[in-house]
């Protein structure tokens, strides 16, 4: 495996974690933190080949600044699909 | 000079598109402004009205080059009886509104970087020195990696401290890659800074960033940014990007005739 394909490797070992940190921010509604994890994910998961990753957390980064800083109930229920898209492309539990 | 017509609705060409996806080009700033702010539905009254600190003349000016050169055309006939003109001309009071949420809507991706002055050769040994301003440290990495194996070095900073602190290493990087959202620091308020800093001013600044909507991409530009790559990214991408605005070979375009 060359240098590259390592660090592609690792971040693939890594991405559940990064999956499982976005869902404690919004567990705890962290989130102006929250939406800069998107935000991360967003720009990285695609550089290292998973586009579609990309594209879910995009769209619920979109969604976040769509809503302002305080959801109500159905925009909660809004986020949660996309986080669930996320974790479904991520392959996280 | 005859003026271009405040009416007329220009989209981007495939030539045009292919400009701000291709990792390098020999556009200038202003012309690539004005092919950002064109959506193919807008007028060139409102293009003109959304360019900021570019003025009419500009504008036009860069409308033609970009016309002649085939980046652009005619959108529509608005003339024609089927285009339901209200829509370009009706001074609603929610137009800006629209103008805003145009220029601000998420998913505008593009991978750009303009040609050096001057083509660069190498010395036998010499090697180019990028500093990296990203704080996604896998990221960060993963473009080290990658410049590593095509022979350049680098430096990588993630936050405010970290860039000051390398900028002020000697020798002074040869190009930098500048992400916008920082932990601590706005990457369009370091770009801003680094321009008007005399012993850095000069060293081109490739925007590398999430941030993909016209309005961020039209702030690098007036920034001074010599390019923009909105991630995700091909990291090959990149390195076009790199050595284009270093006029080094693998770059390019060639030098119009």
């Amino acid at each position: 495996m060359n240098p590259l394909e390592e660090l592609h490797a690792e971040y693939r070992r890594e991405l559940p974690a990064k999956v499982q940190a976005i869902s404690q921010l919004w567990t705890t509604r962290q989130m102006k933190e929250l939406q800069r994890a998107l935000h991360t994910l967003a720009g990285s998961a695609g550089t290292f080949g998973m586009p579609e990753v990309s594209a879910a957390a995009r769209e619920a980064e979109d969604y976040l600044e769509a809503c302002g800083p305080a959801l109500d109930a159905a925009q909660q229920a809004g986020f949660q699909r996309l986080f669930e898209a996320i974790c479904s492309q991520a392959g996280a539990p | 000079m005859k003026r271009v017509d405040a009416d007329v609705v220009y989209a981007l060409t495939e030539r045009g598109s292919a400009e701000l996806s291709s990792g390098r080009t020999a556009l200038s700033s202003t012309e690539l402004s004005v092919l950002v702010l064109l959506d193919g539905k807008s007028t060139v009254g409102q293009i003109r009205a959304r360019a900021g600190a570019l003025t009419v003349e500009v504008v036009d000016k860069a409308l033609e080059r970009l016309l002649r050169s085939g980046h652009i055309l005619p959108a529509v006939d608005v003339t024609s009886d089927h285009i339901d003109a209200g829509n370009f001309f009706s001074a609603s009071v929610s137009e800006a509104d629209a103008a805003a949420a145009t220029l601000k809507a998420n998913g505008f991706f593009v991978k750009f970087a303009q040609r050096a002055a001057q083509s660069r050769k190498l010395a036998a040994g010499q090697k180019i020195l990028a500093l990296v301003v990203e704080d996604d440290p896998q990221l960060a990495k993963l473009v080290r990696t990658y410049f590593q194996m095509d022979g350049m070095e680098t430096r990588l900073a993630g936050n405010r401290e970290e860039i000051n602190a390398c900028l002020r290493q000697l020798p002074k990087p040869d190009v930098i890659l500048l992400d916008v959202v920082l932990p601590d620091v706005d990457g369009f308020d370091v770009l801003a800074r680094l321009r008007q800093h005399e012993a850095v001013k000069d060293i081109p600044v490739i925007m590398m960033t999430a941030k993909a909507t016209r309005e961020a991409v039209l702030k690098g530009l007036e920034r001074g940014a010599a390019g923009y790559l909105t991630k995700p990214f091909h990291i090959d991408t990149l390195l076009t990007a790199v050595k284009t605005v270093l006029g080094l070979a693998g770059g390019g375009p060639p030098k119009p005739k």
